[in-house]
């Protein structure tokens, strides 16, 4: 696999000024013909609760579950989990995984038929069987598909002790059916096992949901991509963040690397290119002075692939240092626009309608001016445009819950700009 | 005895490579701003501190002995030196350039390197105005090449070139890089006149210290690049009557020094307290960067006599 980073950034600082900042776009090829450069697994987890019975949920996960089975690559080892008071194995026995071939993925196919929705809401349990099959692959790129309907029923805090204590070894990607999960619980799994979240509204939208997310995984060649940050001595690590495709908050989870540098997991990699905002802090210059603030690496263990330089350039000439980089503005803006809609969320559920009107038009007008379409679609089925320009929004009186649940969890996608300065 | 860090063969001392592995056992350069010892990395940063450890064209001279001499110098103000100089030498035929680059433009530095370059390998033909058309082209051409950055904000440079043969002199330029002739006595003259905002403003009658005030002063009204379309350079042509030297430099010497007669002034001393071409030339650029080193300095001097009385 071939990878490139490119850092955008204004180099030029006012003296006195500390805080460098830039927009790392990291793209790769994704491996020679196709091929993984490791093996992969894929876990299915399906909330079998006693609440899929609603709506057809549960057959309409059965289905579901099959058509991510039919995209699993020959050679693929899987396994599939029922989600109940416990984790329970459907396929295939317990403690195994299968390998996929005609014959596995048909026989995986008979064992769904078995799912009978009955039981509780045990997602640390889940994830934690999933854990230990994984476990089996070390070195493998590790991916799981989690459906749930509802709440957890664990013990409070148990999720986060089992999320703890898996983070980073295998990605999750989480979808909500129906309107009765929590939007905070998903986000929590996607936000620690580097995936995603989204809400399916209606049932029948599943099978295509997971159809997307199975050949989003099988597209994965390459299993453990990290970013290596160096900064000069003196110099801190304000944030790195994923801003593109979507924003996700990477700084906690530095893990140092050697006395100057710490890796950041960027999880499994194929032909694919996104954006990473970061941000330094650094001791002063003086006029003319020019210092390397970060360098910027993507490895994979103790292979360099490629290297961006953020640099910091102190000048008193203001017409240089006062130019604003469009990426980096574009991308601040972005992230503004998520924290904001989510601000905006809380105030209303927390009765705040004030506060939630000055967010959520704050938001409108962030999306309309970064050109964010589809964010600011989502913001019309909550409030009211009545002026994206100016940010003025006017709350409705009903929002369907759905639509809710799909702007706070949508609220972190982000759209690009064009390139150069 | 020392060992090889690498391989950790003992080895006599003196050795400039280790003889087992090959790596060099010569001391890497320490940092020059944390004196970090061999902290400089590939890539001329500091593996401690970060600071650039420094560039090649941060300091650069030329020395063709009592023919001519060049020196370009960052200064202290910029982070890069975006000046650029040519000069080569045939006996006492002198081909000399001197470019600096647009800050506001997009590698300026790349700019004046590729305007020196092509305009000096013309001058051999002694055609000055025909070299600096051949500079405008290629810095034109940058435009379109390397980074895209550089079509939304094109790189640009000032030049001024000179070819001496015998006791002839052709000077040409385009922006503000200036020529002067400074005679060994009498008074000095500026050969080049700025394409400036205020030398234009000047020429239409301002108050000439009101216009040097002004903040746009110092804008170029004419250079090279993309955006400067067809732009014809200014020639003059003299013989030398008396000796003297001919001078070529960037602004970040003659800001220091605006009037003819202070520059002259300066000239001399340098040349009477150093003795060589090359260290009177350096004498300048640490007389910049002792005012105040505010912009990249180049200084060229060539001396030039009058042909023997035959």
């Amino acid at each position: 696999m071939t990878y490139s980073a490119e850092a955008f950034q204004n180099e030029f600082l006012a003296l006195g000024a500390t805080e460098v900042n830039a927009i790392v776009t990291v793209t790769s090829s994704g491996g020679t013909g196709g091929l993984r450069t490791s093996g992969a697994t894929e876990i299915i987890i399906v909330d079998a609760s006693g609440s899929m019975q609603a709506e057809g949920r549960i057959a309409a996960a059965r289905q579901a579950a099959k058509a991510a089975v039919a995209c699993l690559d020959d050679g693929v080892h899987f396994a599939l989990i029922a989600g109940v008071g416990t984790a329970q194995q459907l396929f295939p026995a317990p403690g195994q995984l299968a390998v996929a071939s005609a014959q596995t993925r048909s026989e995986a196919t008979w064992a769904i038929d078995r799912l009978h929705a009955s039981g509780g809401t045990a997602m640390g349990a889940w994830l934690l069987l999933a854990a230990q099959l994984f476990a089996q692959r070390p070195g493998d790129i590790a991916h799981a598909i989690m459906l749930t309907d509802g709440d957890n029923g664990e013990r409070e805090g148990y999720l986060q002790s089992v999320l703890d204590s898996i983070a980073g070894k295998f990605t999750v990607d989480s979808r909500g059916v129906g309107t009765n999960w929590k939007v905070s619980e998903l986000r929590k799994i996607a936000d620690a096992m580097l995936g995603t979240v989204d809400i399916v509204a209606r049932p029948a939208d599943l099978t295509a949901a997971f159809e997307q997310m199975m050949t989003a995984a099988m597209g994965k060649t390459a299993a453990d991509v990290q970013l290596k940050v160096w900064t000069p001595v003196n110099a801190t690590v304000r944030f790195v963040k994923q801003v593109e495709p979507q924003v996700a908050d990477l700084t906690g989870k530095r893990v140092a690397d050697g006395a100057r540098a710490g890796r950041y997991p960027l999880g499994a990699w194929g032909a694919e290119s996104r954006d990473y905002h970061v941000c330094v802090d650094v001791p002063p210059g003086t006029a003319g002075d020019e210092m390397l603030a970060a360098r910027i690496s993507v490895v994979e263990g103790d292979t360099v692939h490629t290297q961006a330089l953020v640099r910091a350039v102190w000048t008193d000439d203001a017409a240089l240092s006062t130019r604003i980089n469009r990426q980096v503005a574009h991308y601040t803006g972005q992230a503004e626009l998520a924290d904001t809609i989510q601000a905006g969320i809380e105030a209303r559920k927390a009765g705040d309608d004030h506060t939630a009107t000055i967010k959520f038009g704050r938001a409108a007008q962030l999306a309309h001016e970064s050109g964010n379409k589809a964010t600011s679609e989502l913001l019309a089925t909550v409030v009211d445009i009545e002026d994206a320009a100016t940010g003025t929004v006017r709350l409705r009186r009903k929002v369907a819950a759905a639509d809710e649940m799909a702007l706070d969890t949508r609220s972190t996608k982000t759209v690009r700009v064009g390139r150069g300065q | 005895m020392t060992d090889c860090a690498s391989c950790a063969d003992e080895r006599t001392a003196g050795a400039t490579f280790c003889e087992v592995c090959g790596r060099s056992l010569a001391p890497e350069p320490a940092c020059p701003h944390c004196g970090t010892p061999g902290g400089v990395g590939d890539d001329g940063y500091c593996e401690h501190c970060g600071m650039l450890a420094g560039r090649e064209r941060d300091h650069l001279e030329t020395d063709c002995g009592e023919v001519a001499a060049s020196v370009t110098d960052r200064g202290l103000r910029h982070h890069r030196n975006e000046d650029a100089m040519w000069l080569t030498t045939r006996g006492t035929d002198v081909d000399v350039v001197v470019s600096d680059g647009v800050s506001s433009s997009f590698d300026p530095d790349v700019a004046s390197l590729t305007a020196v370059q092509a305009a000096g390998e013309l001058l051999v033909a002694g055609d000055v105005s025909a070299a600096i058309q051949a500079a405008q082209v290629a810095v034109a051409e940058l435009a379109a090449s390397g980074d895209p950055r550089r079509q939304a904000s094109n790189p640009a440079c000032t030049i001024v070139a000179a070819t001496v043969r015998g006791d002839a002199v052709t000077v040409g330029w385009i922006g503000d890089s200036r020529a002067y002739w400074v005679p060994d006595v009498g008074p000095a003259e500026q050969l080049t006149e700025d394409d400036s905002w205020a030398t234009h403003v000047i020429a239409l009658g301002a108050d000439p210290e009101q216009a040097m005030r002004d903040p746009k002063a110092h804008a170029i009204t004419a250079w090279l690049g993309a955006d400067a379309g067809k732009v014809a350079p200014r020639t003059g042509e003299f013989v030398v009557g008396d000796p003297g030297h001919l001078v070529l430099c960037s602004d970040g010497l003659w800001n220091y020094l605006t009037d003819a007669a202070a520059f002259a002034a300066a000239v001399r001393e340098g040349l009477r307290e150093q003795g060589t071409l090359i260290s009177a030339a350096r004498w300048l650029a640490d007389y910049a960067n002792t005012a105040g080193g505010a912009d990249n300095i180049t200084v060229a001097l060539i001396p030039v006599s009058p042909a023997a009385a035959s």
